[in-house]
């Protein structure tokens, strides 16, 4: 029995393996898995616990903080279904949760008490695995000439611009989920992308959301809201031609609508019991637009000669708010709000043109003009990540024309992106490369379209609470609670007479030691004058914003590369912050950095570790002083498989 | 205002005072415009940072300044940097991945006949290379741990500039003579491979962005899915005058054949050099 029972099990598995190994190995070459691990260390000497420096400045999140470590996983994996379709998933788990926590956080509280046995039933600080995006992407080859995709699923976006509908975040790259259909027609002459897009909920619209939060709205209802996008590139030989319109749509539900669900005249008569005229049941209900943005933009880049260049983009902004749908977030969110709480329709140009060593001497020139309209905003624009204009601006992480910015998410080292709405001037640069030297010096003017005698930032126009002062990005924080200066969203002021200059010096130059060894300089004097209110000069700011930085480089072994240097600012501002009222201080504010960084290469592994000491002092005319010592780190280890 | 006067005027002067000493032609060669589509098939990533031209090889020069070796490798569109290569040590640009292969014997037998990993190509035996000259965004740190990582045996061969910068349609990369084996000879062959920096590449990949059958954001399509065509968009090909005919030359010498059975065993296309 034993014998046959054996010879049995042989034959099955003989047959098994028979049956099934070309089928297994066709499986396996139809996947394609991806891994990485991401380790973050995040340290300063303060007693705040995460591993992200700068979270969600609204909600307190249980993963912002400045001492932690924590590690998060990435699964891709790709499939080929046919020659024609192709699938991809991204099974990422949830950042934040650190190593201290094992797999518990002992966060959550029943009765008031920790739970010192953690808190199992709970989410937070665990590293739970979550889908975070999927498509399915087919070629339909359906008219001769034409090439097409459609993508069903996730998409970073990027099809567009930063005007219109922008790249989101590298953290939200699967997020965004749509229909796509891409093609090129005529042999790669003409391209097109079309996209229907669905509208983020939490943030895109006013309030932040398609409706959740805000207080005018009892049943927020955001199942139908979608952006859509058109993209068209024409690149016959005199240049590329590029048209980009896009629409985001947020409606809402008639709640007055008899068929709707906690519509006040669900029942068709009135509080003394008698019909309603008109008032009927269709079993359907009708939808407004809570809020509309439309944004269209056409750009013209023109290569006339081989060192010469020329960029056209003019684009127009058209914004749509329904107030009985949308609550006054400048009103009742003390100006803190992504949307002029008003109907709005904007232009904006930009001219550029660039001369690479038009002489043959290693001199080149870049000069750009722009206007953006005061009342211009792309809601569903680029947050981060992208700039569109040339100058390194107030502060160095990019200009965005919208108020919808996401300077958070990110960590101390990295850099904020300012709104450019309402910006106009002008910005020239000459670089200068020769040999082991590189030299930029930039010079721009900056006026304000925005400039306005008692401009309502009551009611309509956003001020996000704080105007005044120079941002300090290295110690931000959003409550404004140490002084910190503008908001880099502020492009609205009560009264604004406002201009800035801006002078940067770039200065780069390589050695041929051990595995190269650089030294970079960075200078930047920053001019800005506010008039303010006409009716007094008491209130005029001058800001003398000043700014040097030097670093050294070495590269000592193969793939693995050193940096120190250091920074220093000094800010003079006279009359920085305060009210007509109650008068103005003159304020000056030291800073010292010194800083140390590594990155190294090995076999796949990815090591990053970056130190800074941060001094700085703040003398205030009408408040006390302050002092910040300040020492923090992160490094990051990364490997993809 | 008057400062950055004082600015421009000491850029001019630095200009005019520390000229960019021209480099002696050692070899030059034109390549067509819009023959950037590998063997006639390939298209373009659908990601609209990759505008219509920015692989399209137009000229190739080679220059000798001193000690040094100067390379200059021009395209139909102006070089840019969507990803601000600047933030993660890079050299001004984003999107090209250029190799430029020198054979400096022109004998059978003599060097390597593979071309880097990710590429999916050989070298004619009579053609094989010495030298690779890489032209890449990524900073120095990030190409000698790739090479160090991925060039197995070709690693000896593998030479990164001193130097490489942007300068409108131009990317110029500076190495010694010496890391090449020397000045470069009338009797040199070249072959300049232009490619797609690829930041997140395949385990096995140099940095190289892979060619699809279908075009994805980040995915040339035109070719297949398996690693059996060449992950080269646009090549020199002799006489290098940038003529129609070497537009069909360029297809000739990049077509390739899948065997659908096995198409990691088929045979990789084998890429001409182009000799003065």
């Amino acid at each position: 029995m034993k014998t046959i029972r054996a010879s049995w099990v042989a034959a099955g598995l003989g047959a098994m393996v028979l049956a099934t190994s070309p089928d297994a190995g066709a499986d396996l070459a139809r996947f394609d898995l991806a891994g990485r691990l991401y380790t973050k260390w995040l340290y300063r000497n303060n007693d705040s616990q995460g591993v992200l420096s700068y979270g969600n400045p609204f909600w307190p999140d249980d993963i912002a903080g400045d001492n932690g470590v924590g590690t998060e996983f990435e699964l891709q994996v790709f499939g080929r279904v046919s020659p024609r379709v192709q699938a991809y998933a991204r099974l990422q788990s949830r950042f934040g949760e650190m190593w201290q926590d094992w797999w518990e956080s002992g966060e959550r509280k029943y009765g008031g008490e920790v739970n010192t046995s953690g808190d199992s039933l709970g989410m937070n600080r665990a590293s739970y695995i979550k889908l975070r995006g999927t498509w399915v992407r087919a070629s339909i080859p359906f008219a001769q000439g034409w090439t097409n995709s459609v993508t069903v699923g996730s998409s970073d976006l990027g099809m567009f611009n930063p005007w219109t509908i922008g790249k989101v975040r590298y953290i939200d790259r699967d997020n965004g989920k749509g229909v796509f259909v891409a093609g090129v027609v005529g042999g790669g002459i003409v391209s097109y992308d079309l996209a229907a897009i669905a509208l983020p909920k939490l943030y895109v619209g006013p309030w932040w959301s398609t409706g959740i939060g805000d207080p005018s709205l009892t049943r927020p209802f955001y199942s139908q809201d979608w952006a859509y996008g058109a993209r068209v590139v024409a690149a016959p030989d005199v240049g590329t031609f590029t048209l980009v319109s896009t629409l985001t749509n947020d409606v809402e539900v008639d709640r007055t609508d008899p068929d709707a669900v906690g519509s006040p005249y669900g029942s068709c008569v009135d509080e003394l019991g008698n019909p309603i005229a008109g008032c009927s049941w269709d079993h359907a209900v009708d939808y407004y637009s809570r809020y509309l943005n439309s944004v269209t933009t056409l750009e013209a880049q023109v290569e006339p000669l081989d060192w010469l260049s020329a960029n056209l983009l003019a684009g127009v902004s058209v914004g749509r708010l329904d107030p009985r749908l949308t609550a006054n977030g400048v009103a009742d969110n003390q100006g803190v709000s992504p949307v002029v709480y008003k109907d709005t329709t904007d232009v904006a140009v930009r001219v550029r043109a660039e001369a690479a060593d038009p002489f043959g001497v290693g001199l080149s020139l870049r000069a750009e003009s722009f206007y953006i309209g005061p009342e211009w905003n792309s809601i569903f624009g680029a947050r981060r990540e992208a700039d569109v204009l040339l100058t390194d601006g107030l502060i160095e992480g990019g200009q965005l024309p919208t108020l919808n910015l996401a300077n958070e998410f990110v960590d101390f080292d990295e850099p904020f992106v300012e709104s450019c709405i309402g910006w106009y001037g002008g910005t020239l640069i000459a670089d200068f490369a020769s040999g082991p030297v590189d030299l930029s010096l930039e010079g721009t003017y900056i006026g304000y379209a925005t400039n306005r005698q008692n401009r309502d930032v009551d009611k309509v126009y956003p001020d996000f609470l704080h105007s005044d002062g120079y941002t300090d990005v290295d110690l931000y924080d959003y409550a404004n609670s140490t002084d910190r200066g503008r908001d880099p969203r502020s492009v609205y002021r009560r009264n604004q007479d406002r201009r800035t200059g801006i002078g940067v010096l770039r200065a780069k130059v390589a050695f041929d030691a051990l595995q190269g060894l650089d030294v970079a300089y960075k200078g930047k004097v920053i001019f800005d004058k506010d008039y303010r209110s006409h009716t007094t000069e008491d209130d005029d700011y001058t800001g003398l914003i000043t700014t040097q930085r030097l670093a050294v480089g070495l590269g000592v072994i193969p793939g693995l590369r050193v940096e120190v240097g250091g920074q220093m600012d000094w800010w003079r501002e006279d009359r920085r912050k305060g009210t007509l009222e109650q008068g103005y201080g003159n304020d000056r504010t030291w800073k010292g950095k010194g800083f140390a960084g590594l990155s190294w290469e090995y076999e796949g592994l990815r090591f990053r570790y970056y130190f800074e000491y941060l001094y700085k002092e703040q003398v205030r005319e009408r408040e006390p002083d302050q002092t910040w010592k300040v020492f923090r780190s992160k490094a990051s280890l990364e490997v993809a498989w | 205002m008057r400062g950055a006067g004082g600015w421009v005027g000491v850029l001019v002067g630095l200009a005019w005072a520390v000229p960019d000493a021209a480099a002696d032609t050692v070899a030059s060669w034109k390549d067509p415009t819009r023959d950037d589509d590998g063997p006639g098939t390939y298209q373009y990533p659908t990601d609209p940072a990759y505008k219509p031209g920015s692989f399209d090889l137009t000229s190739f020069e080679v220059g000798t300044r001193g000690g040094e070796v100067v390379f200059r490798v021009g395209f139909r569109a102006k070089v840019e940097d969507p990803w601000d290569s600047k933030a993660w040590q890079g050299n001004g640009f984003s999107l090209q991945f250029v190799q430029v292969y020198l054979d400096r014997d022109h004998q059978a037998g003599s060097g390597f006949c593979e071309g880097l990993p990710g590429l999916n190509v050989r070298f004619r035996p009579e053609s094989c290379w010495e030298k690779v000259v890489l032209i890449s965004p990524q900073g120095k740190a990030r190409l000698q741990a790739e090479v160090s990582q991925k060039a197995g045996a070709l690693r000896p061969g593998v030479v990164i500039p001193k130097v490489t910068r942007v300068k409108g349609k131009t990317i110029e990369a500076v190495v010694d003579a010496q890391d090449l084996g020397g000045v470069p000879g009338r009797g040199w062959g070249w072959q300049v491979v232009v490619q797609s920096n690829e930041g997140y590449p395949d385990a096995r990949d140099l940095l190289t962005r892979k060619v699809n059958e279908y075009a994805g954001p980040h995915r040339f399509g035109g070719g297949s899915d398996w690693d059996c065509d060449p992950h080269v968009i646009d090549v020199l090909v002799a006489p290098g005058v940038g003529g129609d005919d070497e537009v069909k030359a360029q297809h000739e010498a990049l077509r390739f054949r899948c065997d659908p059975n096995k198409p990691e065993a088929s045979p990789l296309v084998e890429l001409p050099m182009v000799y003065p």
